[in-house]
């Protein structure tokens, strides 16, 4: 037993940093409003909110959900965001997308909004709106060259969190059907003897996983 | 080794001027059509050297130039994907006289007034911002008055670790054209001396 603690004790330094590094708790949120469902032809749009001064929701975050919901069992069709964004130019630009679905009835008013809308055959429009932040940095690395070779040394952690909430619009009654919440936090580590060993909480890819397998639940109406 | 010598010599030059230089960023991206009505006027466009040619040069916290951003290609291609999904008829003109000669409903004259970019170096906040002004002029074909109005866009990007500074700037100008496109052609027939206008007609 010594010996064999001996001889891969790098190994289970590794192994005990990397299931540190795995660390990442999620909460979801689900509050819901109304009934839901989809039919085969019908599909979901997942747009981003862009109207905070200081953030901007990430297309690759509402990409990365989208890809979820379409995957596994029960996929549900996706509009890509850029495509529909494009396709209704100027109706969906930050300034003029509608914050409420009062808005989107007003929207739905015009002919080529609600022709485009049919084109995809959209029942929900999803919202998502938030962030991931970096916050509870410590430590600290140096690295060093030479003419004998170079190195890094030292340690470094941060926290990352990341606070998404999708809301669920109806297309066919222009109503809010829901909204999903979700929140992840975990702990990522860099030590670095001669070279760093990014060891990453993979917070935002948890965050996206969870809230897909949910709205995806969500829209089924399961 | 003499020539040797001369590489190394040459790869530090460029190196010392590359870090010294202006940061050249030429805007370019592609802009959808907008869903609108079409007005049915014949609109004849203006673009002046100072719209065409517009740049925009940055400088540094130390007074030295550091990025020179050229938008004036970008604005005129904007111009001609909105304007003729806006208007019936749209012929770009070099002079107020070139568009009296073809009877034309209207003259329309974009001008940049004022740009404004903003760094997270600067700023401290996790995006790069910006913000353009315009004059939009609208004339009859003899060159008379119909409106002049002040629009504003906005434009932001998040940053990201592996895009340059460059890369993030064209990405910020492009939301705020595609701003000005949106703004520009919803609101056009609602500044209420075109719409007066509009109604005469």
């Amino acid at each position: 037993m010594k010996n064999f603690l001996r001889t891969n004790r790098l190994g289970i330094a590794l192994l005990l940093l990397v299931s540190l590094a795995s660390c990442t708790t999620t909460t979801i949120d689900e509050f819901r409003q109304g009934e839901t469902g989809i039919e085969n032809n019908e599909s979901v749009v997942i747009l981003g909110r862009r109207q905070a001064s200081d953030y901007e929701t990430r297309a690759e975050f509402v990409e990365c959900v989208g890809e979820g919901m379409n995957r596994g069992e029960n996929p549900i069709s996706i509009v890509p965001e850029q495509e529909f964004i494009d396709a209704m130019f100027p109706w969906f630009e930050p300034r003029t997308a509608p914050l409420r679905t009062r808005d989107l009835e007003r929207l739905m008013t015009e002919a080529v909004v609600s022709q485009k809308m049919t084109e995809f055959g959209v029942r929900y429009i999803v919202w998502l709106d938030g962030f991931t932040e970096t916050t509870d940095r410590s430590g600290s690395i140096s690295c060093a060259v030479g003419p004998g070779g170079g190195g890094c040394f030292g340690f470094g952690s941060w926290e990352d969190d990341a606070n998404f909430n999708a809301r669920v619009w109806d297309v066919g009654s222009l109503t809010n059907v829901g909204t999903i919440s979700t929140d992840a936090t975990g702990q990522s580590y860099l030590p670095a003897f001669i070279i760093p060993i990014p060891l990453l909480a993979r917070v935002e890819a948890n965050a996206c996983s969870r809230l897909a397998i949910q709205l995806k639940d969500f829209v089924n109406g399961s | 080794m003499r020539g040797r010598m001369r590489t190394v010599l040459i790869l530090v030059i460029a190196l010392y001027l590359t870090a010294c230089g202006v940061n050249n960023v030429v805007i370019e991206g592609s802009f959808p059509t907008p869903n609108i009505n079409k007005l049915p006027l014949n609109v004849a466009v203006l673009y002046g050297s100072a719209l065409t040619e517009f740049a925009y040069i940055e400088y540094s916290e130390t007074g030295s130039e550091e990025y020179n951003i050229a938008s004036g290609q970008s604005h005129i291609e904007l111009f001609s994907t909105v304007l003729p999904a806006m208007f019936d008829g749209v012929v770009v003109v070099e002079s107020i006289a070139e568009a009296q000669a073809l009877g034309v409903d209207a003259i329309f004259e974009p001008i940049i007034e004022e740009f404004q970019l903003a760094l997270p170096t600067k700023t401290k906040l996790d995006v790069y911002e910006i913000w353009i002004k315009y004059n939009m002029r609208l004339m009859t074909a003899d060159g008379d008055y119909i409106a002049d109005w002040v629009l504003t866009s906005y434009g932001k990007t998040p940053s990201e670790s592996l895009r340059s500074v460059e890369a993030a700037i064209n990405a910020a100008a492009i939301v705020a054209l595609r701003d000005l496109a949106s703004s520009f052609s919803l609101s056009f027939s609602k500044v209420p001396e075109v719409k007066d206008w509009l109604n005469t007609l």
